[in-house]
């Protein structure tokens, strides 16, 4: 249910244009079930946190078009219960041939916001085309948002390109994070980066509009086999954090955050300063999703602890 | 190619040209420290995927300064410049490239009457520009009439012979076992020249979180027999 003070304006859904990426210009046949941006696979959804005049973070501003679900913000994080905590959620289930979605998230002055998936975001098997989805972040002066979706579950075949905007005041802080499945591990004989292709761009910016970095991968694993030494090697899970912060905040969770390879445990994790003082880069790899979900989360409260002076509480035991 | 570019390609090219490259392991030393490296086969997958970091990234951003010098466009050495910092996101990287870049401009300057090799040396100096090694690879190297494509070649021959190099001090390899690797990797130049010379500057890309975090062990670590 929608609170009556919500502003619910209705906008056309923006057109998902990867035209200009050449990794898929392989994957750009018409699928013979629904066209591209047919009713129902082409997702739009835009999130508006602000304070309201009490000082309470809320989601003012929401709009959506199916298949992708927001219902209302919650306040579940038994360490914060002023944190607005929201669950994207698609009713599609899997991100299908030819589907194109697009994220709108902005976090006004001042207010805070949480943001995850429901569940792990499955890329099912692909014929024809491809999945898109182009997200647009932004934070206002002294905003906070934290962004953690599930996993993404890439399958046999699926090509997925996603090119994300952050764009964040220097006195704001975003954490964004994005964990990437090899496949569907434990599926039949197990299925391990046998995907056509990922391709992942996130550049973050400041509001008046100076380029601060830009990281992209490609990721073909019939190309460049993603066991390679220097690439995955023997890991499966990938988890990558951006975390953009002002100077002072990043020294503190640089300081606190180890580098470490865990032979027993097969985890590792490193963390570094991205360009033009913009904040950090975390990248986490593991054997199962569950521990690298686990040092994402903790790094994630090293980086609520250094700004709010508050921990992330445990995950809940069904996540 | 003519006698005076044939020389010139040897001197920039050549381990011991005065920019810093024997300083350098690429994250090596900490592989090896961690057991990841430890004889030739592994030494030969790192090294290939150091060479194809490279070559995607660094590669395509001296290719396009190359051209830009070519078609005396000061504006967009600048622009590659500062476009191939923002994509690099390891910090040690971004340091060791500016350091090996102003080196070479400033060596560059002697070498070469280049008004633009000048101003760029210029707006380093004065923290107008990050002053990149590819960026300066390029200028010179067209300064020098050097092709593109010999300009790769050289790049990529400079990655992976400072890798190789560094393994004879942190890995049990011999030199026959770094000179085996390196004419092997040298046969698959050709195929990553083509890739990166169709490439724009918006298509570097990098996937190698595995050399991005033993970076990350090495910039937190206590080990330091190379500079970082």
């Amino acid at each position: 249910m929608l609170t009556t003070d919500k502003k619910l304006e209705k906008t056309v859904a923006p057109e998902v244009d990867f035209s200009n990426a050449r990794e898929m210009r392989r994957y750009l046949e018409e699928p013979k079930a629904m066209y591209v941006n047919a009713p129902g696979k082409h997702g739009y959804l835009r999130l508006g946190f602000e304070l309201d005049a009490r000082g309470k973070s809320i989601l003012r501003d929401l709009d959506r078009r199916v298949p992708l679900i927001v219902q209302q913000e919650l306040y579940f994080d038994e360490a914060w219960p002023q944190l607005p905590c929201v669950y994207i959620l698609s009713s599609g289930g899997p991100n299908v041939d030819g589907d194109r979605y697009q994220q709108d998230i902005t976090v006004k002055k001042d207010a805070f916001a949480w943001v995850s998936t429901g569940v792990a975001t499955k890329l099912a098997v692909m014929r024809y085309n491809y999945s898109g989805l182009v997200q647009n972040i932004v934070a206002e002066e002294n905003a906070y948002l934290e962004f953690m979706p599930e996993p993404v579950i890439p399958c046999r075949h699926s090509r997925f390109i996603s090119d994300t905007r952050l764009c964040v005041d220097k006195t704001a802080t975003v954490f964004y994070s994005e964990i990437f499945m090899p496949g569907r591990k434990y599926h039949k004989e197990g299925e391990l980066f046998e995907y056509d292709i990922l391709s992942v761009c996130s550049h973050g910016e400041r509001p008046d509009g100076q380029q601060l970095f830009r990281e992209k991968f490609v990721i073909d694993p019939r190309l460049n086999p993603p066991r390679a030494l220097g690439v995955m090697g023997t890991f499966d899970v990938f988890a990558n954090v951006l975390v953009m912060t002002p100077p002072d905040k990043a020294d503190t969770i640089y300081e606190k955050t180890p580098a470490y390879l865990d032979r027993d445990n097969r985890l590792a994790a490193g963390i570094t300063r991205l360009p033009n003082d913009a904040g950090l880069l975390f990248k986490a790899l593991g054997m199962e999703p569950g521990p690298v979900k686990k040092l994402v989360r903790e790094f994630c409260s090293t980086v609520r602890q250094t700004v709010k002076g508050i921990p992330v509480p445990p995950e809940f035991p069904w996540r | 190619m003519e006698i005076p570019q044939i020389m010139h390609l040897l001197q920039f090219t050549d381990s011991t040209f005065p920019v810093g490259t024997f300083s350098f392991s690429n994250g090596l030393e900490t592989a090896s420290f961690e057991g990841i490296v430890k004889d030739a086969s592994t030494l030969e997958e790192f090294t290939r995927s150091q060479a194809r970091q490279a070559a995607f990234s660094d590669g395509v951003a001296a290719i396009h300064t190359h051209r830009a010098m070519l078609r005396h466009d000061y504006e967009a050495v600048k622009h590659i410049d500062s476009y191939l910092m923002i994509f690099k996101m390891n910090a040690e990287a971004r340091l060791m490239l500016q350091r090996m870049g102003k080196k070479l401009a400033e060596l560059a300057v002697r070498l070469f009457d280049s008004e633009i090799i000048s101003e760029w040396l210029r707006d380093i100096k004065e923290g107008k520009t990050p002053g990149s090694y590819p960026v300066a690879q390029g200028l010179v190297f067209a300064a020098a009439g050097i092709s593109e494509r010999d300009l790769f070649c050289s790049h990529q021959y400079g990655v992976t012979n400072m890798v190789l190099s560094a393994a004879l001090r942190c890995v049990k390899v011999s030199h026959y076992d770094t000179q085996i690797i390196l004419s092997r990797l040298a046969g698959e130049t050709e195929s990553l020249y083509e890739e990166a010379a169709a490439m724009d500057l918006e298509e570097m890309n990098a996937f190698f979180p595995q050399l991005d975090i033993l970076a990350s062990l090495h910039e937190k670590g206590n080990m330091r027999m190379f500079m970082n």
